[in-house]
């Protein structure tokens, strides 16, 4: 194998069609900075959930003199029996890990330290606005609806609130966003992949000359079609490369960005942005290889 | 060397066949002329022997192989020891005279050592001494030819074929070209030549053989071209 030999063929192939070549490498891009931000998304949310899911907890409301719901109008404010049944029927289910009882005094306090940097609205806000509360964490965050339903409507309790609720609604838009780039993605790889296809059958006929004689005097399929296979793989390899560039970019601006908004912030590592564009690259590149082989196989024939 | 048994073939497209139960043997180190009108199946058989086409009924046999049974991946193989030239001599343009002869060592991943050696050689047996760096618009038709020869046998092929490789060139410059033909096959390489030119098989006396419409109607040894046509 004459390396110099198929590297300059390559490079001839190249540069004739060089307009052909730019198309390639950016529809290549394209469709793979959008499958590789839809992958990147899609770790996000894998990532995000997994911890989100471990933190679930219920808060349990009692009710005090002036809760508006109508379990609690029945009923009037939670008594110190109440609150005791309450308890213990938490202490007892199996999915609950803990259960903390928390007073208004003690909710309050928490949430002044937590919105300290939001004066205004610590300041609007009172002791007692937060009532007492069980904030109880859970074994098995998925039987979240369990607890919840075992405990709701009994005397004493005002209202149960968990954050999942808020949090299926974002994963909800952040599942769009991945599908979206993820079909778009498809589509743009069918089209690079055509593209391709287009492109080396130019080069293939544009070399028609040489691959003629290199048929004739006997070169090996593989060293004939070599040059070609490689001219799809470079297109595909400096397209990825050109992703990689989008691929960071949606990890720093966009993802890392929506992070700060959470409690906890999730933000993805470098292991999985480099995985993510190692992905995408390898995935251009075999389709790059794959779709000159295919087209080869018709216009190069032995 | 060659050996066609019974050999038909029809294109698809044709209901009359390019050769039709067609036995040839040639043996190592002959030469011969294959001769016929245009049409009677000389590029047929030409393009049986290097595996283009398989015949539809009958067997071919080069270099002791039979290609019925010649897997795809190994007919290169075959073709390294088939030399070709043909009437519009097939150089590359861009290349010149060394580097159209070198590829054809390159291509099959002849190292480069080896090349420096052996395409002056050649390039010298085919009477192009001096004339290396030319590039191919820069010589004539039978110089181009010569290229084109020393292309088909550098490396050293036991068969070149020779598909009408004076067509193209004048009488004078023709008899240049076969006094190398003739050289290449005194080394034992056999030599199969379709051509349509009267003057040189009268002179070479050579193995005659004459289709016409896809028979064989003649085969001499030491023959003349013939009043058939």
């Amino acid at each position: 194998m004459r390396a110099q030999f198929v590297l300059s063929e390559i490079w001839i192939g190249l540069r004739r069609n060089l307009t052909m070549t730019i198309a390639v490498i950016t529809t290549v891009a394209i469709s793979l900075a959008l499958f590789g931000a839809g992958l990147l998304i899609n770790q996000q949310v894998t990532e995000m959930r997994r911890t989100w899911d471990s933190q679930i907890s219920l808060t349990i409301y009692l009710c005090t003199d002036n809760s508006p719901s109508a379990v609690c109008e029945e009923n009037g404010a939670a008594t110190e029996a109440d609150r005791e049944a309450i308890q213990a029927d938490l202490d007892q289910m199996s999915e609950v890990a803990s259960v903390e009882y928390v007073t208004a005094a003690e909710a309050y306090a928490d949430f002044q330290q937590r919105f300290s940097n939001q004066e205004a609205l610590v300041e609007a806000t009172q002791e007692g606005d937060i009532p007492d509360n069980f904030r109880v964490k859970l074994a098995t965050p998925d039987d979240y609806e369990a607890v919840q339903s075992a405990v709701e409507g009994r005397p004493g309790i005002d209202t149960i609130s968990n954050d999942q609720g808020v949090l299926d609604r974002f994963f909800g838009l952040l599942d769009g966003l991945k599908w979206a780039a993820l079909t778009v993605a498809m589509v743009q790889l069918v089209a690079a992949a055509l593209l391709i296809g287009n492109t080396i059958r130019l080069s293939a006929y544009s070399r028609r000359r040489e691959t003629g004689i290199m048929r004739l005097v006997g070169a090996s399929n593989f060293y004939i079609q070599l040059p070609f296979l490689l001219e799809g793989a470079i297109s595909g390899l400096i397209g990825g490369i050109f992703a990689s560039g989008f691929i960071f970019a949606t990890k720093y601006f966009l993802l890392d960005r929506i992070q700060s908004w959470f409690q906890f912030n999730v933000t993805l590592g470098l292991g999985s942005v480099f995985y993510v564009i190692g992905v995408s690259i390898i995935l251009g590149v075999l389709l790059c290889t794959i779709a000159s082989f295919l087209t080869l196989r018709r216009y190069l024939r032995v | 060397m060659i050996h066609l048994e019974n050999v038909t073939k029809v294109y698809p497209t044709q209901k009359r066949p390019a050769l039709d139960g067609v036995s040839i043997d040639v043996d190592k180190g002959e030469f011969v002329f294959l001769v016929g009108p245009s049409g009677s199946g000389k590029s047929t058989f030409l393009r049986l022997v290097l595996k283009e086409e398989k015949p539809t009924k009958g067997r071919v046999h080069v270099a002791g192989k039979d290609l019925a049974r010649l897997s795809n991946w190994k007919v290169p193989h075959l073709r390294r020891r088939i030399g070709c030239v043909f009437q519009d001599f097939r150089l590359l343009p861009n290349k010149n005279v060394f580097e159209n002869v070198a590829f054809a060592l390159e291509v099959i991943g002849k190292p480069r050592r080896f090349i420096r050696k052996v395409v002056p050689e050649v390039v010298e047996l085919v009477g192009l001494e001096g004339k290396a760096t030319r590039m191919p618009g820069e010589l004539s038709g039978g110089e181009q030819q010569r290229v084109a020869i020393a292309r088909a046998f550098v490396n050293r092929p036991q068969i070149l074929l020779a598909d009408e490789p004076t067509g193209n060139i004048d009488p004078a410059t023709s008899i240049g070209i076969m006094k190398v033909l003739d050289r290449i096959n005194r080394t034992g390489t056999t030599v199969v030549m379709a051509t349509h030119d009267a003057a040189i098989v009268d002179s070479m006396r050579k193995r005659v053989i004459e289709l016409e419409e896809g028979q064989v109607v003649r085969d001499q040894t030491r023959g003349v071209y013939g009043q058939a046509y």
